[in-house]
C-alpha cells in the first residue's frame, strides 16, 4: 500500500483488520440465511416469537415480528441487531483511534511537524473509516446473496443492498461520534467506550420509548430510528433519514476537525 | 545581513502551578547552530512545540523565518525538520516506508537524501521500526528530521540513547547542514555536548531564559573543579588568593577547588610545593547555574 497521504496510511494500517472483519461480517449473515430453510419455516420459532413480552419483542425489531417470510426473518436476526452492531464496531474503532491513536501513540507531534493542517488529518482519517465501514457493508451483502443463491432461499437483493446502506450509514454516524470524543478525550480506549454507550443508549430509547406513554416522541431523537424506524428492508431508504444519518456524521467530524485545530496537541 | 530564522517575543505558556516557559525572548540567526541548555522539565521541549505551532502560547509571540507560528504554521513547518524529545515512531512501518510517507507530506518525497543520511548513521532502513533498539529508532528520528535539507532544523536532545560512535556521525551529520548555511535549533541537558556543537547557547531554567551566549565565550569562562594532591602538607592559606578560585578546601595533603576560566594561576601557585596527582571533574549543570548566574536562578525559584 503505498503512503502518499493521511488516508493511505490509514488504508496501509487498517486493511490486514478489515479484511479479517469483512470475512467474519460476510459468513455471519450468510450463516443466519443458510439456517432459515430448516428453522425459519418450522413455524414453531414464530409462535415463540409471538409469545415474547411486548417490551423484549420491541428490543429485537421495531416492526412486528414475522418470521414466516425469509425477508422477515432476516429484518429480526440480522438487521436489528447483529448487522448494526458489525458495522458499528468498524465505525467506533477506528473513529476513535483516529486522532486519539495518534496522540495516545505519541506520534502526533512527529506527524503535525509536517506541512499539513489538523482538520486535514481528521477528515482522511474520517474518510477512511467511511470507506471501511462501506466495505464491510459490502461484505454482509455478498455473505447474504452467496448464501440465498447457494440456499436457494428467496430474497430482495436490491432492498437488501438498500437497508445495508441504512446500517452502513448508522456506524458512520456512530464512528463519527467517535472521533470527535477521541479529539476530546485523546484516549482510545475512553473514546470508544464513550461512544459505544451513546450508541447503546439509543438502540433502547428507539426500542423502548414507543412503549412509555409519554415518552414516545423521543425515538425520532435516536439514529437507531433513523436507520430502521422506516423498515429500509421492505420500504426501501426514507430521504429523510439518510439525511439525518449522514448530516450527524458530517456535523461531528467537522467539530472534531474543528476542535483538534484549536487545542494543544498531548506530546 | 545575517536574517533572524526564529524570534520569540516575550513567549509565555503556562501550565497550571509547574512546568511550561515565562517571557522568552530568543533570536536565532540564519546559518548558526543554536544549542538550547537546560536541565530535563526547564521550559525546552515546551518552547520547541510552540514554534511548530503543537501547543499554543498563553501570551508572546513566535515567529520563525520571519512568519507567525500559529497563522503560517503550514508554510512554516514545510521548511522544518524536527526531532521530537520522547520520539514515538509508527512501530509496524520500516525507516524507508516513514520516510516514504513523510517525504510525501512534505511534497518532496526524497529516498536517496534519506538513504544517505541513514547510511552514514549506519542504519538499516528496511526493518521494521518495533524490531529497532533504542538507538536506533533515534536514528529513524533524525533521518526524516535531517532529510530533504531543511532550512531549519529543530532537533529536542538529538544524542539521547545513541552511542558514541554515532554520535560522532551524528555531528558531522550537523556540520554538513552548517556548511549549508542552514540553522540549527537543538535542545540537551549536557554542557560538553552543546560545547561541541554550538555556536551560541541559550541557557533555560525554570521556564526563563537566564542567558544567551557564544560558547567561545562560555568555555574561556569554563568552571572546573579540580582536586589537587600533594607529596606534604600544604597551609590553608597557600591558595587563597588565586584570582577566580572557589569553594576551596584544604585537607592536609589533598586540596580541592573551582576554578572559573583559566587554571593557569592556580598551577602556578602549585609547584611550590611536591604536586603528585590532579583530577578533575566535569560540573554538573546545577554548578554552572550557581557559579554564573546564581543570582539570576535565585530570583526564578
Amino acid at each position: 500500500m503505498p503512503l502518499r497521504s493521511v488516508f493511505w496510511k490509514c488504508l496501509h494500517d487498517q486493511w490486514r483488520a478489515m479484511l479479517g472483519w469483512s470475512v467474519f461480517a460476510a459468513l455471519v449473515p450468510g450463516m443466519y440465511v443458510a439456517l432459515y430453510p430448516s428453522f425459519g419455516a418450522a413455524g414453531s420459532m414464530q409462535q415463540f416469537m409471538d409469545q415474547l413480552p411486548e417490551a423484549y419483542r420491541a428490543l429485537f425489531a421495531s416492526t412486528g415480528l414475522d418470521i414466516s417470510t425469509a425477508e422477515g426473518y432476516l429484518n429480526i436476526e440480522l438487521f436489528s441487531f447483529v448487522g448494526p452492531l458489525l458495522l458499528l464496531a468498524v465505525g467506533v474503532a477506528l473513529g476513535a483511534s483516529a486522532t486519539a491513536g495518534e496522540e495516545e501513540g505519541g506520534t502526533a507531534d512527529l506527524l503535525l511537524a509536517n506541512p499539513i493542517r489538523r482538520w486535514r488529518v481528521v477528515l482522511e482519517k474520517a474518510a477512511a473509516m467511511v470507506l471501511w465501514t462501506l466495505v464491510v457493508a459490502c461484505a454482509i451483502w455478498v455473505g447474504v446473496v452467496a448464501a440465498a443463491i447457494g440456499f436457494g432461499v428467496e430474497l430482495p437483493f436490491d432492498r437488501i443492498a438498500a437497508a445495508l446502506v441504512d446500517c452502513a450509514l448508522l456506524g458512520i454516524a456512530f464512528g463519527g461520534v467517535a472521533l470527535l470524543v477521541g479529539v476530546v478525550v485523546a484516549k482510545r480506549m475512553a473514546a470508544f467506550a464513550l461512544a459505544f454507550i451513546v450508541a447503546v443508549v439509543a438502540y433502547f430509547v428507539n426500542a423502548l420509548a414507543p412503549l412509555v406513554e409519554g415518552m414516545k416522541d423521543l425515538r425520532v431523537l435516536s439514529p437507531f430510528y433513523w436507520y430502521i424506524g422506516n423498515d429500509p428492508l421492505r420500504n426501501g431508504l426514507e430521504p429523510a433519514h439518510v439525511l439525518a444519518l449522514v448530516g450527524l456524521a458530517v456535523v461531528c467530524i467537522a467539530l472534531a476537525a474543528i476542535a483538534w485545530e484549536r487545542r494543544d496537541i498531548h506530546g | 545581513m545575517t536574517e533572524t530564522v526564529v524570534r520569540t517575543h516575550d513567549l509565555t505558556k503556562s501550565y497550571g502551578r509547574s512546568r511550561g516557559i515565562i517571557g522568552v525572548d530568543l533570536e536565532v540567526r540564519q546559518g548558526e547552530v543554536f544549542g538550547f541548555l537546560g536541565p530535563n522539565g526547564a521550559g525546552k521541549t515546551t518552547t520547541i512545540r510552540l514554534l511548530l505551532d503543537l501547543i499554543r502560547p498563553t501570551s508572546g509571540r513566535a515567529e520563525v523565518f520571519g512568519l507567525d507560528a500559529h497563522r503560517d504554521g503550514l508554510a512554516i513547518r514545510g521548511r522544518v525538520g524536527y526531532l521530537p524529545g520522547e520520539l514515538r515512531l509508527y512501530g509496524s512501518l520500516s525507516g524507508k516506508e516513514l520516510f516514504s510517507y513523510f517525504g510525501h507530506l512534505r511534497t518532496r518525497p526524497d529516498g536517496a537524501d534519506a538513504a544517505r543520511i541513514a547510511e552514514t548513521l549506519d542504519l538499516d532502513i528496511t526493518r521494521e521500526v518495533r524490531t529497532l533498539s533504542h538507538g536506533n529508532r533515534q536514528k529513524v528520528g533524525l533521518v526524516q528530521a535531517l532529510m530533504g535539507r531543511p532550512e531549519l532544523v529543530i532537533l529536542d536532545e538529538p544524542t539521547q540513547g545513541l552511542d558514541p560512535f554515532v554520535q560522532q556521525s551524528f555531528y558531522r551529520l550537523l556540520e554538513e547542514v552548517r556548511a549549508d548555511g542552514r540553522t540549527v535549533f537543538m535542545s540537551s541537558h549536557v554542557l560538553p555536548e552543546i560545547e561541541r556543537t554550538c555556536d551560541r547557547v541559550g541557557i533555560v531554567r525554570e521556564g526563563r531564559l537566564l542567558a544567551v551566549e557564544s560558547v567561545s565565550d562560555l568555555k574561556t569562562r569554563a568552571l572546573r573543579r579540580l582536586e589537587l594532591r600533594f607529596g606534604v602538607p600544604v597551609p590553608q592559606d597557600a591558595f587563597a588568593a588565586v584570582p577566580g578560585i572557589r569553594d576551596l578546601t584544604v585537607d592536609g595533603v589533598v586540596v580541592g577547588c573551582s576554578v572559573v576560566g583559566s587554571v593557569d594561576a592556580l598551577f602556578k601557585a602549585a609547584v611550590a610545593f611536591e604536586l603528585l596527582d590532579v583530577s578533575t571533574t566535569e560540573p554538573t549543570l546545577e554548578e554552572i547555574f550557581l557559579a554564573y548566574y546564581g543570582e539570576a536562578s535565585d530570583a526564578a525559584a
